[in-house]
């Protein structure tokens, strides 16, 4: 292929640490507040829409590799450039890198908010997004090994909080789970539907698949990646469920942390003031590997620097966090977030595959015929 | 070099341009560990509340402050107008209503205390017999701090199970619950000590009628399921043959720990609605007067049936009562909506169907053991 | 310009290229000897700016010893040099050099090397009539006696340490591991100061790349002089901007020999007690010698508790300062009695509190180390209580906080190397500030900051974080826990070893095994 990616052995990473990657590049902040929509629309058979939620990503990725095994090695904007041809394949690549910096954008301000509203409701937006960004592009600029290495100790060092769950469970009502499915499929599915600002982060996959190393692992991990994603949501909703009783749950904006407030150690009560502050490290992941994908991106359209290209975009994402700047208008940019990246991550990889095939299909028959 | 540089010239741009976050140092802050909530003049509210204040002598102190406004948080502001230190309710413990401005509805305030960050869900609500203000600004001669006095004894006869629990979260749980209501200890002043005296039981966040201190034990029964916990109870002396007594008497008191319950609830009838309940007790006897020979298995089996009998009528007694009221809190519309497919069950539709329920309660005792001595 | 040379002493070969132009050089700065007597003595006397300590000593007419009087064995010179040549008529330096009766002698036609030879303790015999004069090298051998190593003891093990001498030092590592593939490269750094240093590996274990890049860096260092091999390690290791050291200074020969035998590098610099190991991952920074030492579940158990308290160490006093600056909340009920108690008579707020009574016990620390030993003890003690009682009843600090301090103190000293104790403690002054600037968001950011500048640096161009991150799960074996040694007999694969197995991974008590079959 005339733009795949050629890489020395050194920059390129284990399938084994895909595991890592997908599975942090998923859990963020969409976790701290989503059972209340998707129980909105599910209602107590909400688990089963963030299991069906689940499975589609299995799904989607699986067509993901697909598509990206077609082209050996090279990501997404390359096989878009060969796809549609270098104007098409542009615009789709400018679409990418877009919707990149808007999920980038999007899961920073939200934790601003919830720092805000948990623990300095004083504290400027603007010193909150520039402390994040100086974070987020010290890991930038030691390249993918680092940003990596920062998925891998986010997970190994935020393990401890999933037995924090444990509490909540000596006020369970499990009854409140009961009937299962009362709710009829289309509020299931809308379920589903709201369930992707959440659930996206695994179409990271579509930039990183060129740097793995044994690509003949790379779907063993993925989907463990996705299953754990899946698990810890599922569990996380499970006990929400059964928690907060119904329309309590559709008035608790941060449910998972509501959940830890009841958490009291020897040494700690309060446990929702340290949980959020640490999801700095739960979401640094997040922010890295979303800026990654648009610089691999920005590099296929224009011949810029990694500094300069990190300099440039955490400005704009700076000023843009000023911008928006209540509660309302957060969950306005989520709601069409969510809303584009439903397109984005569920709808269109299978297209692209499909035209993928077919453009195959059809150069290997025109060769043929010649 | 350079990059470096750049850091931490940021870093310190950021320091001395920002300052820093909003600061609560620990000892410039009135610790607020117990608030009061009384029906003042024109439907305003009269918070009392009790702030902890650390004095130089290394000693705590407790200042109580009675304000009256329109909102809750309103008082607050005014509290703050008579407080030395800044008033912060991150550290309070527990929540107390005045039965009158509870039988008027707590649902507002337990909406506002759910919706501040500042509130843990463990902190604990609990009903005053009379004006949580008097009972709060009393000198008790053995109580240094009320706050913490108060709190303890909740969280104790909690802990014990000799009391249902009634964290913010759960109160917050039944409120928003369409099958389930609210139920509250009730705290007493009693000379100069001051006691759990019962369960207030609420309907859609007002308080409709109360149990006493005894029956919580019941209400728990069929709520919750007994881990520990201790009972103390009596048969009348007719339910035995006197063939096993010694000195036969109308009254047989008996005293059981540590409990362990396992309850079953079934759904009979949707229509009127009527449920089956099957508990089964197992506990150890530490007390029975007068004597009866627990050694011969004959006597202890039917001493068990006379007990399970007994317990089930008295558990009727108590859904009875609570019915007469016409408070739910032991969530059987819980059960209903869980069991009744697209039942849509509302707060209103189930005190409809509430009042007729009917159960049948039926009580498994077994006595584990009775001490070192037979 | 100085010379960049390499001197190998033990026969390994070094690769072609390098050794072609080391080779051009010495033909560039190559200079004649002449025969005449005369003029040599001169060219020397000028070489050395006609010093008062540079001996000529003329035993016949035609031959002539010229030496630095302190550098040289007098007795060696008297019993031996002079000794044999007495005797001796015929006069070539091939002659000479037969009739020496020492081992370190060589013919040599080049004025600078027999130079430089004469500052370690070489003899100039020079015979009247030749170009080629006879370089004897007999150095004084004055060198501390061996003892134990001040700063690293440990109760199980050897119990000696190194010493100034680098000769002495080699042999002691040779005495551990008696292998012909156990190389010594000799380099001379430091234009003025001369100074030998000498690179250790074991031919087929340590990797060829990582000895090419060390030998590559040492010799690309220009600097006047090198006195100590701390120096060394500043000059050599990856990021010398990072506050995190990435090679290990030890002062132990068998901690040495270990991390050889492990397929690391090591660098001895005469003059100085301490050997450089390379590379050295974060995590090795926190493991002593002796848990290999010690059964395993000890060790275990050592290991845990140093980690535990380096995380305690850091992040103890941060916490303080941000939970009473920022986050009462979260200090449960019972505590909240006594902090609030300790803290009432305080008047500065908890960051100005903790920032004092940490620069306090730095103070302490500081001036225990330059004081005489016996003193500084005395010091220390003295110091802590008098102040630490001091500052409570005086009303400046609480007296929890003393308590925090002091522990954090306590365990930043369990860290097994000295450069890494100084940064373990040092580090929590920026996460003290950011605590008390915006407690628990500071320290947050903190500690990403530190996570990801751990990530970033490399030591050795193999990665610090090693062997979490990039993640060998076979090297966790022998990390923060220490598994028995049936299950460690692979090779850290940080170093990249060109051999991985230790040893065969047997059966683990074989000999019980023989004796249940008897």
């Amino acid at each position: 292929m005339k733009n795949s990616i050629q890489l020395s052995q050194k920059s390129t990473i284990n399938a084994f640490l895909l595991f890592f990657i997908i599975h942090t590049a998923q859990i963020g902040v969409g976790i701290h507040g989503f059972q209340r929509i998707i129980y909105q629309d599910a209602k107590h058979d909400a688990w089963i829409s963030v299991l069906l939620a689940g499975i589609a990503t299995h799904i989607i990725a699986f067509i993901m590799i697909k598509t990206l095994e077609m082209y050996s090695s090279n990501d997404l904007y390359g096989i878009h450039q060969d796809v549609f041809g270098k104007w098409i394949g542009n615009f789709f690549n400018i679409i990418y890198i877009l919707y990149c910096s808007a999920a980038f954008f999007s899961v920073l301000r939200n934790y601003i908010e919830v720092v805000q509203t948990w623990v300095f409701p004083n504290v400027n937006t603007w010193f909150l997004a520039a402390t994040l960004l100086l974070i987020v592009m010290y890991t930038f600029t030691g390249g993918l090994r680092v940003i990596v290495g920062v998925s891998f100790f986010s997970l190994i060092l935020s393990i401890w909080l999933l037995p924090m769950l444990v509490y909540p469970l000596k006020f369970m009502e499990p009854r409140s789970l009961l009937p299962i499915l009362e709710a009829d499929m289309s509020g299931i599915l809308k379920g589903v539907q709201s369930m992707t600002f959440t659930i996206i982060g695994f179409e990271v996959l579509n930039v990183i698949y060129p740097f793995i190393k044994d690509k003949n692992n790379v779907r063993k991990y993925v989907h463990l990646g996705l299953l754990a994603t899946t698990f810890i949501y599922v569990s996380v909703m499970l006990v929400s469920i059964t928690y907060f009783s119904g329309d309590l749950l559709t008035k608790t904006i941060w449910a998972t942390l509501s959940l830890f407030s009841i958490i009291k150690l020897p040494f700690v009560e309060r446990f929702e003031y340290i949980a959020v502050c640490f999801w700095m490290l739960i979401i640094l992941p997040n922010l890295c590997l979303y800026v990654w994908a648009a610089y691999r991106g920005t590099i296929r359209l224009v011949n810029v620097n990694a500094t300069k290209f990190v300099w440039i975009f955490s400005l704009s994402i700076f000023i843009a966090s000023l911008v928006v700047k209540n509660r309302t208008q957060i969950n306005m940019v989520n709601n069409y977030f969510g809303q584009v990246a439903f397109y984005v991550i569920f709808v269109y990889p299978i297209f692209l595959y499909v035209v993928a095939v077919v453009k195959r299909k059809f150069k290997s028959h025109k060769e043929q015929i010649e | 070099m350079k990059k470096y540089r750049s850091y931490i010239l940021y870093l310190l741009l950021l320091i001395s341009l920002v300052g820093c976050a909003e600061k609560k140092l620990l000892e410039k802050v009135g610790l607020t560990t117990l608030i009061g909530y009384d029906l003042g003049n024109e439907d305003n509210v009269k918070t009392t509340a009790v702030v902890r204040q650390v004095n130089t002598e290394f000693q705590s102190q407790v200042a109580i402050i009675t304000s009256e406004n329109e909102t809750s948080q309103g008082t607050r502001t005014k509290i703050n107008r008579r407080s030395s230190k800044k008033i912060m309710a991150g550290q309070l413990r527990g929540v107390l209503f005045g039965e009158e401005l509870a039988r008027k509805g707590v649902g507002h305030y337990v909406d506002t205390l759910l919706k501040h960050s500042e509130m843990s869900g463990s902190v604990l609500l609990a009903v005053v017999e009379g004006q949580s203000k008097s009972l709060l600004e009393f000198e008790y001669p053995d109580i240094d701090d009320i706050g913490d006095h108060i709190y303890k004894l909740l969280e104790q006869n909690i802990k014990g199970e000799q009391m249902i629990s009634s964290t913010l979260h759960e109160v917050g749980h039944d409120y928003y619950s369409p099958g389930r209501d609210i139920a509250m200890p009730i705290l007493k002043k009693d000379k100069e000590l001051i006691e759990i005296s019962g369960v207030a039981l609420f309907k859609n966040g007002e308080m409709v009628g109360k149990l006493s201190a005894k029956d919580s034990f019941y209400v728990k029964l069929i709520r919750d399921n007994y881990n520990t916990g201790k009972l103390e109870m009596m048969i009348k002396g007719d339910e035995l043959p006197s063939s096993l007594m010694k000195n036969p008497s109308d009254r047989i008191d008996l005293v059981f720990d540590p409990i362990k319950t396992k309850k079953e609830l079934k759904l009979v009838n949707q229509a009127t609605p009527e449920f089956d309940l099957q508990i089964n007790v197992k506990a150890r006897l530490m007390e029975i007067k007068p004597y009866i020979d627990v050694g011969k298995p004959k006597n202890v089996a039917k001493l068990e049936k006379a007990i399970g009998k007994s317990l089930s009528e008295e558990l009727s007694r108590v859904i009875a009562l609570s019915q007469e009221a016409d408070s739910d809190v032991f969530g059987f519309g819980e059960y209903y909506r869980s069991t009744v497919r697209h039942s849509d069950l509302t707060q209103e539709k189930w005190h409809g169907l509430y009042k007729e329920m009917k159960v049948n309660v039926h009580v498994d005792f077994t006595l584990l053991r009775s001490g070192i001595m037979e | 310009m100085f010379n960049k040379k390499f001197k190998l002493s033990s026969a390994k070969k070094q690769p072609a290229a390098e050794g072609e132009k080391s080779k051009e050089n010495e033909e560039k700065t190559k200079s004649t000897i002449s025969p005449l007597k005369s003029v040599f003595i001169k060219s020397v006397g000028n070489a050395v700016h006609n010093s008062s300590d540079l001996k000529v000593k003329s035993i016949h007419p035609n031959l002539t010893l010229i030496y630095i009087d302190n550098l040289v064995d007098g007795e060696v010179l008297k019993k031996h040099i002079i000794h044999d040549l007495l005797g001796n008529t015929s006069e070539s330096p091939e002659n000479v050099l037969s009739v020496l009766s020492i081992p370190n002698a060589k013919l040599s036609g080049e004025i600078d090397g027999a130079i430089t030879g004469m500052m370690d303790g070489t003899v100039l015999i020079h015979v009247e009539g030749y170009s080629q004069i006879v370089l004897a090298n007999i150095p004084t051998k004055e060198s501390r006696a061996l003892s134990t190593p001040e700063n690293e003891s440990q109760v199980i093990g050897s119990q000696v340490g190194f010493n100034e001498s680098l000769t002495t030092n080699i042999s002691l590592v040779r005495r551990y591991i008696k292998n012909p593939d156990l190389c010594n490269e000799e380099i001379k750094v430091g234009e003025r100061s001369n100074t030998a240093v000498s690179m250790l590996y074991i031919k087929g274990i340590a990797s060829e790349e990582m000895i090419n890049m060390l030998r590559q860096r040492i010799t690309d260092i220009k600097i006047d002089s090198l006195l100590d091999s701390s120096i060394l390690e500043q000059l050599i290791d990856d990021n010398s901007l990072s506050i995190f050291p990435q090679m290990l200074l030890t002062e132990r020969p068998d901690k040495l020999c270990s991390e050889l035998l492990n397929g690391k590098l090591g660098v001895i610099v005469d003059g100085s007690t301490m050997a450089i190991v390379a590379p050295h991952s974060f995590l090795e920074f926190f493991q002593s010698q002796e848990d290999i030492n010690l059964r395993w579940q000890i060790a275990t158990f050592a290991r845990l508790l140093r980690f535990s308290a380096v995380v305690l160490s850091i992040f103890l006093t941060p916490l303080y300062v941000a939970a009473l600056t920022f986050h009462y909340e979260v200090i449960p009920q019972t505590l909240l009695v006594t902090l609030s108690e300790s803290r009432s008579l305080v008047p500065f707020p908890p960051l100005f509190e903790a920032l004092l009574l940490e620069l306090i016990i730095e103070l302490l620390r500081e001036a225990g180390i330059r004081l005489p030993s016996k003193v500084g003890q005395t010091i220390g003690i003295v110091g802590g209580i008098v102040i630490g009682t001091a500052a409570v009843q005086a009303g400046i600090t609480s007296n929890i906080l003393i308590i925090i301090v002091a522990l954090g103190a306590l365990a930043s000293f369990t860290t097994p190397s000295y450069m890494m104790g100084n940064v373990i403690r040092i580090i929590r002054f920026p996460l003290i500030l950011l605590a008390g600037y915006w407690g628990f968001y500071g320290i947050m950011f903190g500690f990403c900051f530190i996570i990801i500048h751990l990530l970033r640096q490399t030591s050795l161009g193999s990665p610090y974080t090693a062997p979490f991150y990039p993640p060998r799960v076979k090297d966790w074996r022998d990390s923060i826990i220490r598994m028995p040694l049936p299950f460690t007999f692979k090779r850290p694969s940080n170093t990249r070893p060109e051999d991985e197995d230790k040893y065969e991974p047997g059966p683990v008590n074989p000999e019980k095994n023989e004796q249940k079959v008897e």
